[in-house]
């Protein structure tokens, strides 16, 4: 008889027989892994915004009202013969007024409001790849800026990099919180098995007697650990889902009001699902490993 | 030696041949469970040597302690069953644990569980049974790898006379097979009635042979 069969029979039946202490470890488990998943959730959906609205117009040309067709030419051909500039739209006074309209459809009135043309038309720069320099990008807003038709310049990366240190801080807090969490749920996984080894003192002290090799008198005890870390794992992207389906209209809402309806909001790829069950796995066979150490 | 400088057995010097049946006798803290624990490597002598079947206790490994006990046999006081585990479980959890193919596992148990005749109780749970009963269970399990040496350790000390003898009629059909028996007991009446070698300690030391 094989050390894992031995070790999955024996787990299962102590697993059966703690029921009740086995939910303790199975809720810590779940919640460690469902605050580590939500932050692997928010995290996979902040970056692929960010990326996305990093390929979106970094610079933006506001121009005066009083532009005339030859300075569009000017700033046309400024743009087009800089090495920075990956590409241009022009958004013209009715598009602007479009797309304030769908951002903004309580203020649309208001907007209405202000005559024929209540937003600027404007050049939506996107930068090359790769990325020029923060030199070369501040020297072509200079000279934007500086330009007949222009109103103002706004450099939209300052916004996404304070939004990514935003982002990294964020990701380093919710790592440690995520680190701390998973540590005491393995942790919980090795006191509830103690307290099963405890139940099962007199099988290991006779497996002991009996010359037993060490991987029938401790794999049960990992299995258990595997076991609970597993079912903590589906239990946490189960309820990470529920939540998902439950504010994702909300969330979805709120970011198309704020950056327009393209950045969608997405569960976390399976990839990610399957290496947090692993994980939970992992964190349950240290706790069993941990618990198993003192069956000697 | 203990901690504290207490001996807790002294300068014995002692052979049991292979195929032997002996009795450990001596009040309470003679040190007689200490021998049986030296014996089954669960302790180890402060000095000297212990050789069973050629094997050195005092120079094992972890493995060769593994291999080495998975040749004796044990029975104790206490029976040491687990009150969850059906009789055949019991008994089976030996081979069990020893990684040993099923249909072993079945057939070794349900042989020896017959040789004590207690074949017909396979599903009753330990608690179930009578005293005696229950240290049949413990002696088939001490069998089932049918071990070079059995020590046991006030086998009898949980029941009335006669089923004590029981015991120590099924002792001595085991010692027939050849098995070496080391039965620790104070139960000079059963030493006397069962007739066999005596080695008496007192204080930790070896006071006599018969």
């Amino acid at each position: 008889m094989s050390v894992l069969r031995y070790s999955t029979d024996e787990a299962a039946r102590s697993l059966w027989r703690g029921r009740r202490s086995n939910l303790l470890s199975l809720l810590t488990i779940t919640i460690a892994l469902f605050v580590l998943g939500g932050f692997l959730l928010v995290n996979a959906n902040v970056q692929r915004w960010i990326a996305r609205w990093t390929e979106a117009a970094e610079l933006s040309v506001y121009l005066a009202d009083e532009a005339t067709a030859g300075d569009r030419a000017a700033i046309e051909r400024v743009l087009s013969g800089s090495d920075s500039v990956g590409g241009r739209e022009f958004v013209g006074h009715e598009e602007a007024r479009r797309r304030f309209r769908r951002l903004f459809p309580d203020l649309a009135e208001a907007a209405d409001q202000l005559g024929d043309r209540p937003l600027p038309a404007s050049y939506e720069v996107r930068l090359a790849l790769p990325r020029p320099s923060d030199e070369a990008v501040a020297a072509l807003v200079r000279e934007l800026g500086g330009m007949r038709g222009v109103a103002d310049v706004r450099y939209d990366r300052r916004w996404i990099d304070r939004l990514v240190a935003l982002v990294e801080a964020g990701r380093v807090a919710g790592g440690f919180l995520a680190a701390v969490l998973v540590l005491a749920a393995a942790l919980t996984v090795a006191s509830v098995i103690r307290l099963a080894m405890q139940a099962r003192q007199q099988e290991v002290e006779i497996m002991h007697l009996v010359g037993a090799p060490l991987g029938f008198i401790r794999g049960p005890f990992v299995v258990e650990g595997i076991v609970h870390g597993g079912l903590g794992a589906l239990l946490a992207i189960s309820l990470l889902l529920a939540v998902y389906a439950a504010v994702r209209p909300a969330v979805a809402g709120w970011l198309a009001g704020v950056a327009g309806p393209d950045p969608a909001v997405t569960f976390l790829p399976w990839t990610a699902a399957v290496a947090l069950v692993a994980g939970g796995m992992l964190v349950g066979c240290a706790g069993g490993l941990i618990a198993a150490r003192t069956a000697r | 030696m203990y901690s504290r400088g207490v001996y807790a057995l002294r300068e014995i010097t002692l052979t049991v041949g292979k195929g032997e049946f002996a009795f450990l006798t001596g009040p309470s803290g003679a040190g007689k469970s200490t021998l049986l624990r030296l014996l089954l490597r669960q302790e180890l002598p402060t000095s000297g040597r212990l050789v069973v079947n050629g094997r050195t206790l005092t120079r094992m490994s972890a493995k060769q302690v593994q291999a080495y006990r998975r040749t004796v046999g044990f029975v104790f006081q206490d029976f040491k069953l687990i009150p969850a585990r059906t009789v055949f479980e019991n008994v089976a959890f030996v081979p069990r644990v020893l990684g040993q193919p099923l249909d072993v596992q079945r057939r070794k148990a349900f042989q020896v569980l017959k040789w004590v005749g207690l074949q017909h109780r396979l599903n009753a749970f330990p608690l179930e049974l009578s005293g005696g009963e229950q240290q049949r269970i413990a002696i088939a399990r001490a069998l089932i790898n049918d071990p070079a040496l059995v020590l046991a350790d006030e086998p009898t000390g949980n029941l009335d006379p006669d089923l004590a003898l029981e015991i120590m009629n099924l002792f001595r059909e085991i010692n027939a097979r050849g098995t070496t028996l080391l039965v620790a007991t104070h139960d000079r009446e059963l030493i006397r009635r069962v007739g066999k070698r005596t080695i008496a300690l007192e204080h930790g030391a070896l006071l006599e042979r018969t």
